[in-house]
């Protein structure tokens, strides 16, 4: 009996502040997307799934989730090549290495609202390189002022803030890679790419996976950036799903809309991560088979 | 049986790599430049005027720098930086000390107990790590209005700390149990509660660990920006570093003597930090992540 106390003791206080703030909260999420409450009336009235079908017939919506994974897809391919490029260029321990290693990582530790705030002043239309520009004599580039040109600027932005994680990830990577297959494969004569393909990938591959679900996990919740670098402008193009969830819910009152747009992605990010890593533990069991 | 080969190999080896070593060098500062450049633009142009940023926005002409935006930008009646850099210290601080204090003794249960229902409590907290917070920030509003603390600092620090639980417990978990065991049952027989064995015993021998999660906490609590701006608000006049930066500086988006110097006091800290602990923060980072 006093056992169990104790055992009650070390576990209820972070499983009590668990429920109350996560679990309750995702359950309350999925009773508001089935109510169409606007945020103050008292008694919601309860809409069944009417929000979800809406949000198959909401053009912004659709617009939202299609740029969302565009960011997450072209993104997470960017960071993960990036990545793993430069941390084969920067292994090693010398203390170059270790000055660029610190170069990449750095812009992760400045805050995304800072990040975005600081390149829109270097790539607005009268910012820093279009100043620049004009004084060369040169047209000024759109690249906030035109919807295809911000929906790049962001994605480059966001692999510019955050290629450097997956640097470090895979650095950490490249210890765990055996130094004698490496110098059997050597001496057997593979070329630097045999060695690279057949060696070193293989014994990264539970690293891969993590900075996929990593990468992808955080890249579907882009917000920050976009309330700071394009505002979800020009004309919408830039609107991530986190961005128009926040906007429907606090701006437009639609908090069963929101609620609705909020389980979607969730079910999203949740299924994509797992199908990632379920994908590749089969990968990496067809390695080692 | 290779011994006989390998100085051949080595040799015929040497040279193509050093020709690589300079092109890969050159790449490297070619990168390290363009990863530099923005943070260049932000210094410099803290000290400049209007027209000298937009006119010569890469150059610096010592005669022409003034402190007098920088001034102005810690002094701003929109966002008192001092204040802001107290409020997010305090919530920092409050936000790893709970933290600590309740994913610890919960990540010992479950790293010592092997029974299916730890295993499963491990994978719910384990679960939080794909909800994206701000799609969770909206009904947490609502818990928060129905506990009372909607708006208050205790239920901004409450709702960031549960933030921190899943990835604390998951790495907590996995470390307490490459200690071994023995240590604790020892000191069990001396006849040490659970709570005492676990903080004086287990806890000191999961420092690294900790560190870890102390400096990830650090970072990610500094620089969240969508959960103070909705659970703190506008109202009730309490500015973190980063909801500062946005109340004073989304305005003024065009005056850039206004926005590069609020950004270079937001980021200065951090960066000052980073500096400092960089070993710690990549190898944290390492070890966060590799048993992920």
């Amino acid at each position: 009996m006093r056992a169990r106390l104790t055992t009650i003791s070390m576990v209820g206080p972070a499983l009590v502040l668990f429920v109350v703030m996560l679990v309750i909260p995702v359950g309350l999420s999925l009773y508001l997307s089935l109510t169409d409450w606007d945020g103050y009336s008292a008694n919601p009235a309860i809409v069944g799934l009417k929000n979800y079908v809406n949000l198959t017939h909401s053009a912004e919506a659709i617009r939202a989730g299609w740029v969302t994974l565009l960011i997450a897809a072209v993104g997470t391919v960017l960071l993960s090549v990036l990545g793993l490029g430069f941390a084969l260029l920067v292994n090693g321990a010398s203390r170059l290495n270790a000055f660029f290693r610190i170069v990449l990582f750095y812009p992760h530790v400045l805050s995304a609202l800072v990040v975005g705030f600081l390149w829109s002043a270097v790539l607005g239309t009268s910012g820093v390189v279009n100043g620049w520009l004009t004084s060369k004599g040169a047209e000024v580039l759109p690249f906030l002022s035109n919807p295809n040109w911000a929906l790049a600027s962001l994605i480059g932005v966001l692999v510019w803030a955050g290629f450097g994680v997956n640097v470090v990830l895979y650095l950490a990577g490249l210890q765990t890679v055996s130094r004698d297959l490496l110098e059997a494969a050597r001496i057997d004569g593979a070329s630097s790419r045999q060695t690279f393909f057949d060696v070193t990938l293989p014994a990264l591959a539970p690293v891969v996976t993590v900075n996929l679900v990593l990468s992808l996990v955080t890249l579907l919740k882009t917000y920050d950036l976009v309330v700071s670098l394009t505002g979800g402008g020009p004309a919408g193009s830039t609107q991530t799903a986190a961005y128009l969830i926040l906007w429907d819910s606090f701006h437009n009152n639609a908090l069963g809309f929101g609620s609705a747009q909020s389980v979607v992605l969730m079910v999203i990010t949740a299924g994509l991560a797992l199908t990632v890593a379920r994908l590749r533990s089969r990968a990496d069991q067809g390695v080692r088979a | 049986m290779s011994a006989l080969r390998m100085p051949r190999v080595a040799t015929l080896q040497l040279k193509p790599w050093r020709s690589k070593g300079w092109g890969r060098i050159a790449f490297l500062v070619i990168t390290s430049v363009l990863m530099l450049v923005p943070m260049y633009l932000l210094v410099v142009s803290a000290f400049k005027s209007q027209q000298d940023i937009l006119a010569h926005p890469f150059s610096v002409s010592p005669d022409q720098l003034t402190t007098e935006y920088l001034k102005k930008a810690a002094t701003n009646p929109d966002f008192n930086i001092l204040k802001g850099y107290a409020v997010t210290i305090l919530f920092v601080v409050s936000v790893n000390v709970l933290s600590v204090a309740l994913a610890g003794p919960v990540s010992y249960v479950i790293a010592r107990r092997g029974e299916r229902r730890y295993r499963m409590l491990l994978l719910l907290f384990v679960a939080g790590t794909f909800i994206p917070s701000q799609v969770l920030v909206i009904p947490v509003v609502y818990t928060l209005k129905f506990l009372g603390l909607m708006g208050t600092i205790p239920g901004f620090v409450l709702f960031e700390t549960t933030l921190t639980l899943p990835f604390s417990i998951f790495l907590y978990a996995g470390y307490i149990m490459t200690i071994p065991a023995s240590l604790d049952e020892a000191a069990a027989v001396d006849g040490a509660g659970k709570h005492r064995v676990f903080w004086s015993i287990v806890f000191p021998l999961m420092k690294p660990a900790v560190v870890t999660m102390v400096i990830l906490n650090t970072f990610s609590v500094w620089n969240d920006f969508v959960n103070p701006q909705i659970i703190l608000g506008p109202g009730s006049g309490l500015y973190t570093v980063t909801t500062g930066v946005y109340a004073a500086v989304s305005q003024y988006s065009t005056d850039y003597t206004v926005v590069f110097p609020t950004l270079l006091l937001a980021v200065a800290p951090l960066l000052v930090i980073f500096v400092l602990l960089q070993k710690h923060v990549i190898s944290g980072l390492t070890a966060g992540a590799t048993k992920g």
